[in-house]
């Protein structure tokens, strides 16, 4: 119930807002903000009651009921570990957006409809327990977005939101195949735990269905080479849709490979995990060198979401404890920190109406607040130790390192020089537009955060702060979730080529020598293997 | 000399309250004494609930007139649909017409006629009734496609439409013939039994042929998009949703004879005909809907993809595994496709350009530039387009992702999911042109000042309708989907 509550008050408070007069923009934005506040609220219940002990059940606050009983779909509704954290994210993220957005003056009513619809949507697709329901949630997510983007974007908004429409949509629909060859050699259920444990398929087909589903999320991931949409979507987007996007929209992609594409098909994953991780890499390294000739900031930071969401990817196809934790802990801090970032240049845009990097320079003098603020979330955006980026780099290059997948240490050299690539096109970033002289009278006119401004930061830089100082609350509720998956993983392994494990740890001796062992007993959560 | 038991006749109760509300309409005419019609469109929707209501209170033997028809759950459920687009389309039809001076009582009287005939065709199960219904449906619908006679485009519509129609219901009759010749029966149930070699396929060849013509398949789709273009747009409408859903009706049940009476037909017997038909049907469809500047003429190439997508249903039933969930989600499809077609091209007449005169039409009448800035100047009827645009790209939560989740899963539990994966990627195909419509709505300024008419309350309500009926069916389509499921059993 209480999730349900969570899920579906957004919903509510849209319906309710559709009643209210378009013409009273404050009404707008104050009941929408209400809304969100108060789903936040409702779902701090969530991580409060949730159980990461070992012997607590997998999925929690569940809730089955009837739906379509007419074709086996139920509406079946559960969080493990990683789908709270994904959903204490929204949850978080959504009043910041709102608040953030108290600038959009135009349709203003439609606006904050769509992101209340968009909230539901969301967090739909991380409680979604039912095949059917988790694809309705998922695609449900494609209209409001598409609206946000469309309507409120800027100059070349309605290419972007048109390719960012048909990219998704098309990956997606073999997905709904799959899902329905699924249904059909898993007992007829839609259900997600009847799926997992009931599939009956051959091999080939087992890679189908994997190739299905790993394509809609690899395109909302976005992975190299299906990551165009991104730049597009993310320059043209309003400030709220960038921070929706970039912050919980690219996670459902990640967040599918980790609940489904993985576990469903745990031999086809492992099949094609060197192809997955290969292409991560490339990623980051591709992202990286992007950021580094971008001339708008925009372009900039979406470019280097695609070189964080490698990263991640790069974290789950490890199949170790720690890269898994790793990639989890990085998805919240993608979240947090990119979100971050494009609240703080869609600031600079509101001020100078520009995205171009050359039109600005030495205007930390002029804001010095939006100026700190901006220079702490670059370095939790390029994993300096004491941010919650370090974290999440960290587990994941040293759980790659340490793992038996063929290759790994020279991906995780890869990923590294993306460590270093992304502190080179960051700190250049900020170098090129706050630091230096003023080269443009319009510079020296810029107010520095009002108040409002001051509180979309402020949670967001705290955030940052205590999850780079106390990572421990946010890893623990992962832990379950990530030890199961491995363990998944490794009876499929063991299918696979019995005697010569390519998931999990190496033996504690061989990893010894590839880091130091402290740095692994320090990181939580990195018990299990 | 037969007998025939009283309970046939009241089966035939829709049919014969359909033809007398027709007759009472066409009469109301000759009694006129004002030029007030007002009360005719309503008339209209009375007849057309009472037949629905008819249609499920009557008995329902699974045998009428010594197996010539089936008063089954299907036929019932094809009558409700065919009733509610009456309904719908009678509503649009009185707003599209008042304005243009063209709102007689023979408009509803032919409607209720060609609905008759509809209803007649969703019961029928020997190709001789199928014939006869096909007719009263068809002769009505020619003359209501030239409805509006002096224009260029009507005349053009209502003339191509009829010498087709005229071709392919003699294509349908000479396979008829044929199929007596192989079998000495017209009956499905005789065909579905076998037995008649070459001639039994060739004779069930040209039926096909001629029922592809009404369901407007590839490659008999060609006068699809002029008819539907040239059309008055209620009309179109009524076409798009009733024509089609009692074609489907007869199509399904003589496909069931067909898989089981000529399983020796060329390309895998009739379901891999069909098969090979749906993929025609659903690529080219889409594909050329894609270059579509005139909404209407989008919209009708979209109907020949969403017959595509039926004809997937009807194919997958000839699987005994997947025959019950096949039937019920052509069902289900017809239902939500028939709200969803009418509720778009009602937005369509709503906006179409009208020159001085009916003669004088406007080239661009139907141009995506008359939705531009939509949004702004008329919210709620955007709203209701961009509703119908989602459910016909399949886009959740609308009905019409339901309806195609389905279609598909009948199909996949048919172990056919080559025909599934073709579905969804010509239906993401489709998503890029219903989505321009949205895109033109909401996200491109007016072109020129047009003045801000306000809708008729008649348009308001068919138009409220369908988009309740697509959003609470996308949310919760359990109530139709289990009455469709249930008329799914049907006697092979």
């Amino acid at each position: 119930m209480l999730l349900g509550a969570v899920i579906f008050l957004p919903l509510a408070g849209a319906l309710v807002a559709a009643f209210l007069p378009a013409g009273e923009a404050r009404q707008h934005r104050g009941w929408a903000l209400f809304v969100s506040l108060l789903t936040f609220a409702v779902s701090l219940a969530l991580w409060a009651g949730f159980d990461a002990s070992p012997g607590a059940p997998e999925f929690q606050f569940e809730t089955r009921a009837r739906w379509i009983p007419a074709a086996g779909i139920g509406y079946h509704v559960g969080l493990d570990g990683v789908a709270l954290l994904l959903v204490m994210l929204t949850t978080a993220l959504t009043p910041v957006v709102i608040l953030s957005a108290f600038t959009v003056s135009d349709r203003v009513k439609e606006f904050m409809v769509a992101l209340l619809f968009l909230e539901t949507a969301m967090i739909g697709t991380f409680a979604a327990l039912d095949l059917v329901l988790f694809y309705v949630f998922w695609e449900a997510i494609l209209v409001p977005m598409y609206l946000l983007i469309g309507v409120w974007g800027s100059q070349n908004r309605v290419y972007a939101t048109v390719k960012f429409f048909l990219y998704t949509f098309a990956a997606s629909v073999l997905m709904l195949v799959a899902i329905l060859y699924v249904q059909a050699h898993a007992g007829g259920s839609f259900d997600y735990l009847a799926a997992r444990d009931g599939l009956r398929v051959t091999p080939a087909a087992q890679g189908w269905l994997f190739l299905a589903f790993a394509l809609a999320f690899a395109v909302k991931v976005p992975m190299f080479p299906l990551h165009t949409w991104l730049p597009d979507a993310h320059t043209e987007a309003p400030t709220a849709g960038s921070v929706i996007l970039a912050g919980v929209l690219l996670k459902m992609g990640t967040f599918g490979f980790f609940r489904y594409a993985m576990p469903l098909f745990p031999d086809a994953a492992l099949a094609w995990r060197p192809a997955v991780a290969a292409l991560a890499a490339v990623g980051i390294v591709y992202g990286a060198l992007m950021c580094l000739v971008q001339t708008d900031m925009k372009r900039l930071v979406a470019y280097s979401s695609v070189s964080h969401l490698g990263f991640v990817m790069l974290g789950l196809m490890a199949i170790t404890a720690e890269g898994l934790t790793g990639g989890v802990y990085q998805m919240l801090n993608h979240g947090i920190s990119t979100g971050s970032l494009f609240l703080l240049v869609g600031m600079l845009y509101e001020r100078r109406h520009t995205r171009l990097i050359a039109e600005y320079g030495g205007v930390a003098k002029q804001v010095p607040w939006l100026a700190t603020a901006f220079v702490v979330v670059t370095l939790s955006s390029i994993g300096l130790p004491g941010t919650n980026g370090f974290v999440g780099e960290f587990l994941i290059l040293a759980g790659t390192w340490l793992g038996r997948m063929p290759g790994a240490q020279v991906l995780a050299a890869v990923g590294a020089s993306g460590v270093i690539l992304g502190a080179v096109y960051m700190l250049w970033l900020v170098e090129r537009v706050f630091f230096g002289p003023i080269a443009r009278e319009e510079n020296r006119r810029l107010p520095d955060l009002s108040l409002r401004e001051a509180l979309v930061i402020a949670p967001m830089l705290l955030l940052i702060v205590v999850m780079g100082l106390v990572p421990q609350p946010f890893l623990a509720p992962a832990k379950p979730a990530v030890d199961r998956l491995v363990l998944r993983m490794q009876q499929a392994d063991q299918r696979r080529s019995p005697g010569r494990p390519t998931v999990g740890r190496q033996p504690p001796a061989l990893a010894a020598g590839g880091a130091p062992a402290g740095a692994l007993a320090a990181a939580p959560g990195a018990g299990s293997r | 000399m037969i007998q025939v038991p009283a309970q046939d006749f009241l089966a035939l109760a829709p049919v014969a309250v359909l033809a007398l509300g027709g007759i009472a309409l066409v009469l109301s005419e000759v009694f006129l004494t004002s030029g007030a019609r007002g009360y005719q469109a309503g008339l209209a929707v009375a007849f057309a609930a009472a037949a629905a209501l008819a249609a499920v209170l009557a008995p329902h033997p699974a045998r009428i007139f010594g197996g010539q028809g089936a008063a089954d759950g299907f036929a019932t459920f094809v009558t409700v649909t065919v009733c509610a687009g009456l309904a719908l389309s009678a509503l649009v039809g009185a707003s599209w017409l008042g304005p243009r001076d063209a709102e007689r009582g023979e408009f509803y009287g032919l409607a209720l006629f060609g609905a008759s005939g509809m209803a007649l065709l969703g019961m029928a199960t020997d190709l001789l009734v199928a014939f006869v219904a096909i007719e009263v449906m068809s002769l009505s619908i020619y003359a209501l496609a030239a409805w509006m006679r002096r224009g260029k485009k009507p005349a053009e519509a209502a003339f191509k439409y009829f010498i087709l129609g005229a071709f392919s219901s003699a294509l349908f009759l000479y396979g008829t013939a044929l199929v007596f010749g192989a079998t000495g029966s017209t009956r499905l149930a005789d065909v579905a039994r076998g037995g008649g070699g070459p001639l039994l396929v060739g004779g069930l060849v040209l039926v096909t042929a001629g029922l592809a013509f009404k369901v407007a398949a590839v490659p008999f789709h060609v006068w699809t998009p002029d008819v539907y273009e040239g059309a008055p747009t209620p009309v179109t409408a009524f076409m798009a949703a009733g024509v089609k859903a009692a074609a489907f009706a007869v199509l399904a049940r003589t496909m069931l004879a067909a898989f089981a009476g000529a399983p020796a037909a060329p390309a895998g017997g009739f379901g891999g005909l069909l098969a090979i038909l749906a993929v025609l049907t659903m690529a080219a469809g889409n594909l050329l809907a894609v270059p579509q500047r005139s909404v209407k003429r989008m919209l009708a190439y979209s109907s020949i993809a969403h017959a595509g997508y039926l004809v997937v249903g009807v194919v997958v039933a000839g699987h005994p595994a997947a025959r019950e969930q096949a039937l019920s989600s052509v069902l289900f499809y017809l239902a939500i496709y028939s709200a969803t077609v009418i509720g778009a091209f009602a937005v369509v007449g709503a906006l179409e350009g009208r020159g001085a005169t009916p003669a004088d039409e406007p080239e661009d009448a139907w141009d995506l530039d008359r939705l531009a800035g939509l949004g702004r100047r008329r919210p709620m009827l955007a709203l209701a387009m961009a509703v119908f645009m989602l459910s016909l790209a399949g886009v959740p939560p609308t009905a019409g992702f339901v309806a195609k989740l389905l279609v598909f899963k009948a199909a996949i539990a048919a172990d056919a999911w080559g025909l599934a994966v073709v579905g969804v990627l010509t239906s993401a195909l489709g998503a890029y042109y219903y989505l321009r419509v949205v895109v033109y709505m909401y996200m491109r300024p007016a072109v020129g000042a047009e003045p801000a008419e306000a809708g008729s309350p008649l348009l308001s309500v068919a138009l409220g309708a369908a988009v309740l009926a697509v959003v609470i069916l996308g949310v919760g389509p359990e109530p139709v989907a289990s009455l469709a499921r249930a008329a799914a059993a049907i006697a092979p």
